[in-house]
Formats: C-alpha cells, sequence, structure tokens
C-alpha cells in the first residue's frame, strides 16, 4: 500500500504509510473491544470488585462458566450452563464429573448475579465439590 | 479515432467519481476516536480464585495451626469481624475491615503464623457484600480463606 518516496530532496509527507498506521490502529482497538465483551454476559449482572484478578489467559482453556441468574419471584438461583437453564440442580453433577474426568485441570468460574442469596452460592459450590473440583473462580466486574 | 478518444476523456473528468482519499481518513480517524474511547471504559470481567478444602496433599512435615479469623456477613449487610462489628452496610468498600486484617496479618506474619479466614455468609446475605468482603481480604493481602453459609457454630 505505501508508495516510495523521499529520494535526495526534502523529506515529504506521505499519505499512504498514514494510512496503513490508522488502519492498523483502528483493527487494535476494534479486536481489544469486542474480545473484551464477548466475556460479559448481559442476562446477569455481575459483582462490583475492583481488586480482583485478571483470569490468567493460560488457564482459559480449562475453565468452564456456570452462570447463575436471579429467579426474583422466589429470590432463588436459575443455572445456566452451556446455554442450558437446569431446574433440577442434580442433573448438572454428572456433567461435572464428566468434565472432570476430561480435563484435571479443570477451573469452574461461578459467575453469580450481585443481587443473590449467599446460600445459592453455597449450595453451587456443595455440587462442584461432590463432583470432585477443587478450583473454583468468582467471577466480578472491574466497575 | 482520435478525437473521439480526448473527447471521452474531458466527459469523465467533468464527472470526477475517483477515489477521495480525504473524506476516507476523516472517517477512519472518527471511527478510531470512538474505539479508543470505548476501550477506556471497557467492563472487564475478572476473578477472585479459590481452593475448595479437603483436596490438600498429606504432608510428613508438622504443619503449624494458623491464627483462625471469623468474618459473618448478616441479611442486611452488616460485617463482623471476630463478633465486633465494622463499617456500615451502605460503605462497600469495607474500609475499616480491610485495615483491621491488614493488621492481622502483619502481626501474624511477625510471630511466623498463618492466618486462616473463614467467612460465614447468612443465607440471605447478597452475594454482592460477599464479593466485597473478598475484595477486602484481597487488599489485605490475605489469601487463607474458607467459605461457610450460615452463622458459626
Amino acid at each position: 500500500m505505501a508508495g516510495g518516496g523521499g529520494g535526495d530532496g526534502e523529506p515529504e509527507f506521505q499519505i499512504a504509510p498514514m494510512i496503513d498506521v490508522l488502519l492498523v490502529l483502528l483493527v487494535f482497538f476494534v479486536m481489544i473491544t469486542s474480545a473484551e465483551v464477548l466475556k460479559v454476559d448481559k442476562a446477569l449482572t455481575l459483582p462490583i470488585s475492583p481488586n480482583s484478578k485478571d483470569r490468567p489467559k493460560d488457564m482459559a482453556k480449562h475453565e468452564l462458566a456456570v452462570n447463575l441468574r436471579l429467579d426474583r419471584g422466589p429470590n432463588k438461583a436459575l443455572l445456566v450452563l452451556d446455554d442450558k437453564i437446569y431446574q433440577n440442580w442434580n442433573e448438572v453433577l454428572p456433567f461435572l464429573q464428566d468434565r472432570k474426568k476430561a480435563d484435571k485441570l479443570l477451573r469452574v468460574v461461578v459467575r453469580g448475579d450481585a443481587e443473590l442469596p449467599a446460600g445459592e452460592i453455597q449450595r453451587i459450590m456443595n455440587f462442584i465439590g461432590q463432583a470432585g473440583i477443587d478450583d473454583i473462580s468468582f467471577a466480578a466486574s472491574n466497575k | 479515432m482520435k478525437k473521439k478518444r480526448s473527447h471521452r476523456r474531458k466527459n469523465s473528468s467533468e464527472v470526477n467519481l475517483g477515489f477521495q482519499i480525504a473524506p476516507m481518513i476523516d472517517v477512519v480517524f472518527v471511527i478510531l476516536l470512538y474505539f479508543m474511547v470505548m476501550a477506556g471504559d471497557l467492563q472487564v470481567e475478572k476473578a477472585h480464585n479459590l481452593k475448595l478444602p479437603g483436596t490438600v496433599e498429606p504432608t510428613d512435615n508438622p504443619v503449624n495451626l494458623p491464627d483462625e479469623i471469623a468474618i459473618r456477613i448478616e441479611d442486611d449487610g452488616q460485617v463482623f469481624l471476630n463478633d465486633d462489628p465494622l463499617d456500615t452496610p451502605e460503605l462497600h468498600l469495607l474500609p475499616e475491615l480491610a485495615s483491621n486484617l491488614n493488621q492481622l496479618r502483619i502481626s501474624s506474619e511477625a510471630s511466623k503464623a498463618t492466618v486462616l479466614v473463614t467467612v460465614y455468609a447468612n443465607e440471605l446475605a447478597k452475594y454482592q457484600r460477599v464479593i466485597e468482603v473478598l475484595d477486602a481480604l484481597t487488599r489485605a493481602q490475605i489469601t487463607n480463606v474458607t467459605f461457610q453459609a450460615g452463622a458459626p457454630d
């Protein structure tokens, strides 16, 4: 895209390399914006924790997200796993056990709604513990 | 023939369908500016990691028992550190809790002991409040944390 120029004459403004740089910058910002947005589930409001840590990139392939939406009527959690809503939480147990067998480094990321009662978080932690998974992460938003 | 060609060229230059670089740069600048502003205001998902108890490998070395601290979270969001109420339920950053925990960690490190914090969250306490307590623990650099639902025995 960039053309030649320079030579023995005075340095002159080149439009083509400037466009190259502009497009690279544009692609960079588009990429980081869309990559971060994809990680946020809009169906639930994550609790805010400014001092929570970044999730390590090398663990990304071992992570399994367990979404707990708030069911405001009974004030209970709605368990969503791989876009499927589970009414009976016992059905999740064999799934978690299979995932643990397949991946020894499995980490469950609990993505709970900020308004959920703490008892519901304890309930899912019991299921995760029963499946033999010891590595848990609580997802939170930075702002 | 030559006359016809020159006539065609003249027409096309009058219409001026050529590619305009200046408006394209304007548009690219606006898009770039938009994404730069958006990038600064991004909501990023982060996490608090913890290991569930009961899977620690047994060792032959003697283990020093840690100094145990209990944090209780009531339904209304009031936080108690070893039965002492700290901060009000409206305070999200829990500054008193964080500074008390930090002092406890420093004194425990001085006596070469580790601090173990158990968080007792009431069944109806908000999950947001639990995360705020975890946030205060992170600020106090305390890493040994266990969870318990319901009041301490």
